[in-house]
């Protein structure tokens, strides 16, 4: 597990100590990546962040149409895995989560497991303002340094 | 009234049982739930279904048939589960002087009853 | 070196801590650099002590470097952190094969199967340890005594030295009804006791692998919902009724009859055989 801020390591841990979960990988809405557990490859990472705040601003604009409040959970049952994908409030701003998950555990309690993990998170948010945004021409160079992080560099 | 609603309602009234509900088993979603103050429905289906799930496996494992009826009793009450058709699992949750023996007999029926 | 190896070495030295590790060793260990891939298998292995693929991976490598007692552990490791993982349940059940054992052998190939149905060598795999077990078994059949000769002199058939062999000492032995009774530590490992399937199999070793994940699971479920510390678990099943007791908070003993016995015998037979567990397990620790 790599998380790019340490508060996040504990609330993140004991998810996936009670979940089971395969992999996960926690994102702001925009994709950018904040922790990840059991990608190999940073691809890989990169991929699913942004496939996964694509399907995130999607099913908004979809509750949007709708005239009903956002969608806050979304899951794909599969034949050998599954996936959920999730998005919250933090007093860092709206984050997605994407976890999957085999038939050693279920839906019910990764569900639980990542409310309590929303908690966590939002008591263990520092409480000082968080870094100015990076400009655009920057944001090449804070991807990068951000997937180091989260591959341990 | 749905059949669901009619088996809670028969097991919440035995005394001790501070609530019950139906899950999905496989999932350990809630499917309908009668549950006093203080009792996390949503824990209960997910806990307790995937507890159930382990313990078919176990069955499985001895050889045996899939349970019919299972307790967990811990220092401040029990979960009581039973196990029904359609992938689906009745569960209560009761306090440590419940009439234990009425809830069995209650779910045992109510089981075969939520097809 | 190859391409492929120099390209994941430099992948590993830009990123030491990423998981190129597991590949770099993989494919070391494929064109037989035992050593080096042990190497950085130990290394991966100590930044990520909680990834099952790593421990599968030095399972794989101890088993090739013929370090059959350290696969196993490693593959145990596997397991503890994914139960479902079918490359450990298949090295297990040759490890357990080749030490004389398809009894076992089998049922990892089994869990293994039920994993993963698709995977066409865990079914090969299992055909043919139930093939040479029964080939076995059958050239172990004694030979026919041979037909008396027609002389007077008696014939004098040599007999093999009786084998003595020395039960490790159960904590169930001495109990009235000291049957059906395992007893599991908290990996999942049986340590004392038996619990023979309806026809006639011994299924110990695989309801010991379920119980400590139930025995986690049970602890879980009444911590969050506020029911203290479990106490016992008690299964009624049509053919079978299970009581599961902890004589530690280390171990769970599970207790099966048959269902006529009423629930509560069964859970006094538990509760007689959980307090000579936790006496024996005094003595032997």
């Amino acid at each position: 597990m790599r998380a790019l801020e340490p508060w996040v390591e504990v609330p993140l841990q004991t998810f996936l100590d009670e979940s089971s979960a395969r992999l996960t990988l926690l994102m702001t809405s925009s994709g950018q990546v904040v922790a990840q557990h059991g990608f190999s490859r940073s691809l890989d990472v990169m991929t699913a962040a942004a496939l996964g705040a694509g399907i995130g601003a999607s099913t908004e604009e979809l509750a949007r149409l709708m005239g009903s409040p956002r969608f806050e959970a979304l899951v794909h049952h599969g034949a050998r895995q599954s996936c959920l994908l999730a998005g919250f409030s933090t007093p860092r701003g709206r984050w997605i989560g994407l976890v999957v998950f085999g038939p050693e555990t279920t839906v019910g309690i990764v569900q639980l497991f990542f409310d309590q993990m929303v908690q966590q998170l939002a008591s263990a948010a520092p409480r000082e303002q968080p870094a100015a945004s990076a400009l655009p021409e920057n944001f090449e160079h804070e991807l990068d340094a951000s997937l180091k992080a989260l591959f341990g560099r | 009234m749905t059949d669901a609603q009619v088996v809670l309602d028969r097991v919440t009234r035995v005394p001790g049982v501070r609530g019950a509900l139906v899950a999905s088993a496989g999932d350990g979603l809630v499917v309908a739930e009668q549950l006093m103050d203080g009792v996390d429905g949503r824990a209960a289906a997910a806990l307790a279904g995937s507890l159930v799930g382990r313990l078919v496996r176990t069955a499985d494992g001895a050889g045996r048939q899939p349970p019919a009826f299972v307790q967990l009793r811990a220092e401040r009450g029990s979960i009581l589960a039973a196990p029904c058709p359609n992938d689906l699992v009745l569960i209560a949750v009761v306090g440590p002087d419940a009439n234990i023996g009425l809830a069995r007999l209650e779910m045992l029926d109510a089981a075969s009853r939520l097809a | 070196m190859s391409d492929d190896i120099r390209a994941l070495t430099t992948r590993l030295a830009e990123e030491p801590t990423s998981l190129a590790f597991l590949e770099l060793a993989e494919a070391l260990r494929r064109r037989g650099q035992l050593e080096a891939a042990s190497k950085v298998a130990r290394g991966g292995l100590g930044r990520y002590p909680g990834l099952a693929d790593a421990h599968d991976l030095m399972a794989r490598i101890l088993s090739d470097q013929g370090d059959l007692a350290g696969a196993f552990d490693a593959w145990a490791d596997a397991l503890r952190l994914d139960p479902m993982r079918t490359g450990a349940l298949k090295g297990i059940a040759f490890l357990y094969f080749r030490a004389g054992d398809a009894v076992a052998a089998i049922d990892h190939l089994q869990r293994a199967a039920e994993a993963d149905p698709d995977d066409e060598s865990i079914a090969q795999a299992l055909a043919r340890v139930r093939r040479e077990s029964r080939a076995m078994a059958h050239r172990t059949t004694p030979a026919p005594a041979p037909a008396p000769a027609p002389a007077a002199e008696p014939v004098v058939v040599a007999q093999p030295a009786p084998v003595t062999v020395v039960e490790p000492a159960s904590p169930f032995t001495e109990l009235d009804g000291g049957h059906s009774l395992v007893l599991v530590d908290a990996n999942g490992l049986r340590l004392a006791g038996s619990l023979p399937a309806p026809d006639g199999g011994e299924t110990g070793d695989r309801v010991a692998a379920q119980l400590a994940g139930v025995s986690r699971e049970a602890t879980r479920a009444t911590r969050l919902l506020g029911l203290g510390t479990w106490q016992t678990i008690t299964v009624e099943s049509p053919d079978a009724h299970f009581v599961l007791v902890r004589p530690t908070g280390e171990t769970v003993l599970l207790a099966a009859r048959e269902p006529s016995l009423p629930m509560a015998r069964i859970a006094l037979v538990a509760e007689r055989a959980a307090r000579a567990a936790k006496i024996w397990l005094e003595r032997v620790q």
